[in-house]
């Protein structure tokens, strides 16, 4: 999967907005919007929320975790423990990416919390580095890690197995029986 | 006519129409435009650009699209002619007109149908009452048909004699209000001068429909800074209006000191300023921005040796190292930057150039991205008139259009280094005419004729550069010469344009005093010329104080026109100055 593909998957995400215009309940496949009431906050997918924001037509409230002390917390907790810890939001880091470009001017501090996400995301994924690198060198056969997210699933995934699938070529050369065969071409 | 109710009577009409934009080749419509695609795009208006640099353009451009649209928008064109009669347009077309030419055209003020100005009518319009101008052309058939009825029964002959009478009475009547609208019409149509920026005015609309963005704000901004550059508009008109967008400003960008609740560092703020009016100097060289910013360099008189040495001594009666001066702005010491203004203001003071700073407004995003109003327009005007290429005036148009927005930087520096060449070009330009005695004085008039061959000749086949040229040229000229009766002289200003053609660009500009209230009389005075010498002058550029001479010797003969008959414009018996 690619990154942008997880990126259409985490638009689906509910997020608060406070519409400035008024339209009735729209029905569509994926379920029923609205209605939509000036200065009443209103649930939508994220998708739809960029769109209007874009438009002029909306105020994003950013959600209750996109707050620097919570993040801080998180941050540290996840600095401290050495398993992976649970993130506020399966698509915590194409939330924070999303919001931060577009509505910017809607959350508060978003330097700051754009640091933090950044310096989450970091201590993850040079956590998962480490295990993949540990997994490859004890030669395991299996291995099992809670509470990732998609996106960094995707980052590594590719990379791993490509890696994998190098070294098994390169161990299966070094068997007498490989090298002579490598040779007939 | 003329709109009240912009959102309802204009905004609210388009919204669910295609609407045709046709958008002048100035940094001003380039704003007007950027603002009012803002806006389509919030509520999904379709709509087509059309870039047109003068009627000719226009006219090719409204012929295409004719068929396709019933709304157009026209954008810093059209006010100042007879539209409909212009493009003899179908009934239904209806036209918006944004437009900062003055005065507006008698015809568009009174058409109560098909076309509607956008424009703010607080400025002195001045415009003559309907009576005065236009009368029922019925009356006087009405008139003639009731003459013969009334001959043919004869005999009643006293009846006959009254008859007579009233139609004498009549008939003065008609001749002196003839003769009093040709003088209102006269005084109407004298001088051509600049109105409310049209980037103002839309933005007052999409307050009022309170869509207004931090963007379009800057856009607006940019609008009326692109005036003042262009010397369209009087320094009281400017101080208003930047009055009246600092509120705006400042309502907008409260939020910058607010600690609790502060804004990401890559949104855009907008800071009103008291800064230096040297060109592009946050982009330069301190050094060079003084040798081509034509206040400076007309004050020092840099294209003699002694001007050059004045230089040196204001350098060094501020203290600034030579060093330091030379090299890039952003790469000179923080301690030398941190109250430069004040000290160039106070060493330019002792030097007497005592308007060196002056009210506007920047912008920041990011860590380094720092833009002041008039770097802005130096860069998209230069961007638009961008001779290096022969790329057609659509491209231009567009990169011009696109280095406007803030995702587009690297068309904005580009643009930054192609004003950097032509302020180079015109300070050279200024400097060998000046040396040479290029400027004749003509009498009633100064006068400047750039050769073919003259280096950079190219840059001023445009009229925006060509304008920027001889404002400068005039400021030098002013400042160089011991005959105070210049001073007062108003400038004609030609330039070889399209040599294959054999055709000549011309530009006349008012003179040039700290009370001229800007308003140009060449545009008539041009006309008449062409009328007595029979040449072929193409109006174009929607301004009809700079246009092409088709023939190549003509303009020579117009300026001894000018010189010898002056007819109605004479221009020794016009008062030059308010």
């Amino acid at each position: 999967m690619e990154a942008s593909e997880v990126e259409f998957l985490a638009e689906q995400e509910p997020v608060t907005i406070i519409p400035n215009f008024s339209l009735d309940r729209i029905y569509l496949i994926g379920g029923d919007l609205g209605p939509f009431n000036p200065g009443l906050p209103v649930q939508v997918p994220l998708w739809l929320a960029i769109n209007l924001k874009q438009r002029q037509k909306c105020r994003l409230i950013p959600p209750e975790w996109m707050d620097v002390e919570k993040l801080e917390q998180i941050r540290e907790q996840e600095r401290n423990e050495a398993t992976f810890t649970p993130m506020p939001s399966p698509y915590y880091m194409e939330f924070t990416k999303l919001l931060l470009n577009y509505a910017a001017d809607n959350i508060p501090k978003a330097d700051e919390i754009r640091t933090l996400v950044k310096d989450t995301w970091d201590t993850r994924i040079a956590k998962l580095r480490l295990s993949a690198d540990s997994f490859v060198r004890q030669q395991e056969a299996h291995a099992r890690l809670d509470n990732l997210t998609l996106m960094e699933i995707n980052t590594t995934g590719p990379f791993l197995t490509q890696a994998l699938d190098h070294m098994y070529k390169l161990r299966t050369n070094l068997q007498p029986g490989g090298s002579a065969q490598s040779q007939d071409f | 006519m003329f709109l009240t109710d912009f959102r309802k009577e204009f905004y609210e009409v388009v919204v669910n129409q295609r609407v045709l934009l046709l958008v002048a080749a100035d940094v001003d419509a380039l704003c007007t435009c950027k603002i009012l695609q803002a806006l389509f795009h919030c509520d999904h208006v379709q709509y087509t650009l059309v870039p047109v640099s003068g009627w000719q353009e226009l006219e090719t451009a409204f012929l295409e699209h004719k068929d396709q649209f019933q709304y157009f928008v026209l954008i810093n064109c059209g006010a100042n002619i007879d539209l409909l009669d212009v493009l003899q347009s179908e009934e239904d077309a209806i036209f918006f007109v944004c437009d900062t030419h003055r005065p507006i055209n008698l015809v568009n003020v009174y058409n109560e149908t098909q076309i509607k100005l956008l424009v703010k009518q607080d400025d002195d319009l001045e415009i003559p009452a309907y009576d005065d101008v236009f009368r029922e052309e019925e009356e006087e058939e009405e008139d003639s048909g009731h003459e013969s009825d009334g001959s043919e029964p004869s005999g009643k002959r006293r009846r006959f004699e009254e008859d007579i009478m009233e139609r004498t009475m009549k008939r003065r009547q008609r001749r002196e209000w003839e003769a009093r609208r040709q003088e209102i019409l006269f005084d109407y149509e004298q001088y051509e001068y600049h109105g409310t920026s049209s980037a103002m005015v839309m933005f007052d609309l999409a307050w009022l429909m309170s869509k207004d963005l931090n963007d379009m704000l800057w856009w607006s901004i940019i609008g009326l800074t692109d005036q003042w550059v262009q010397d369209k508009i009087t320094q009281m008109k400017y101080v208003t209006d930047v009055g009246t967008l600092q509120r705006h400003v400042s309502r907008h960008n409260h939020r910058n000191g607010d600690e609790e609740n502060s804004l990401s560092i890559d949104c855009m703020r907008i800071a009103f300023e008291y800064d230096l009016c040297l060109a592009l100097y946050q982009h330069w060289s301190l050094y060079e921005s003084l040798c081509n910013t034509s206040y400076t360099s007309a004050s020092f008189k840099l294209w003699s040796v002694q001007g050059q040495k004045k230089l040196q001594e204001f350098l060094a009666d501020m203290g600034l190292p030579l060093k330091q001066v030379k090299q890039k702005f952003n790469s000179m010491d923080i301690s030398l930057k941190e109250n430069l203004r004040e000290m160039i203001e106070e060493s330019a003071n002792k030097f007497g150039m005592k308007d060196l700073r002056v009210q506007t407004f920047s912008i920041h995003f990011g860590f380094k991205h720092k833009f002041l109003a008039s770097d802005m327009v130096h860069a998209v005007a230069a961007l638009m008139e961008n001779t290096e290429k022969d790329d057609s005036g659509t491209d231009n148009f567009i990169k011009a259009l696109d280095s406007l927005s803030r995702s587009n930087l690297d068309k904005l520096h580009q643009g930054l280094e192609l004003a950097k060449k032509q302020l180079c070009a015109i300070q050279q330009t200024v400097a060998s005419c000046i040396c040479t005695n290029l400027v004749i004085n003509q009498g009633p008039f100064l006068y400047c004729y750039l050769m073919e061959g003259t280096p950079d000749v190219k840059l001023f086949s445009k009229p925006m550069s060509l304008r920027l040229l001889s404002k400068y040229l005039l400021r030098s000229f002013i400042c160089s010469t011991k005959n105070k009766r210049c001073r007062l002289l108003p400038m004609v200003m030609a330039a070889p344009m399209d040599l294959e053609q054999g055709t000549v660009i011309m530009v006349g500009i008012p003179p040039h005093t700290e009370s001229s209230d800007k308003k140009n009389f060449f545009g008539r005075a041009f006309e008449k010329a062409a009328e007595n010498t029979n040449s072929h002058i193409l109006y174009n550029h929607f301004e009809t104080s700079s246009k092409y001479a088709a023939l190549f010797l003509c303009v020579f003969i117009c300026l001894c026109v000018l010189c010898r008959c002056g007819e109605p414009v004479n221009l020794t018996t016009l008062p030059l100055q308010r």
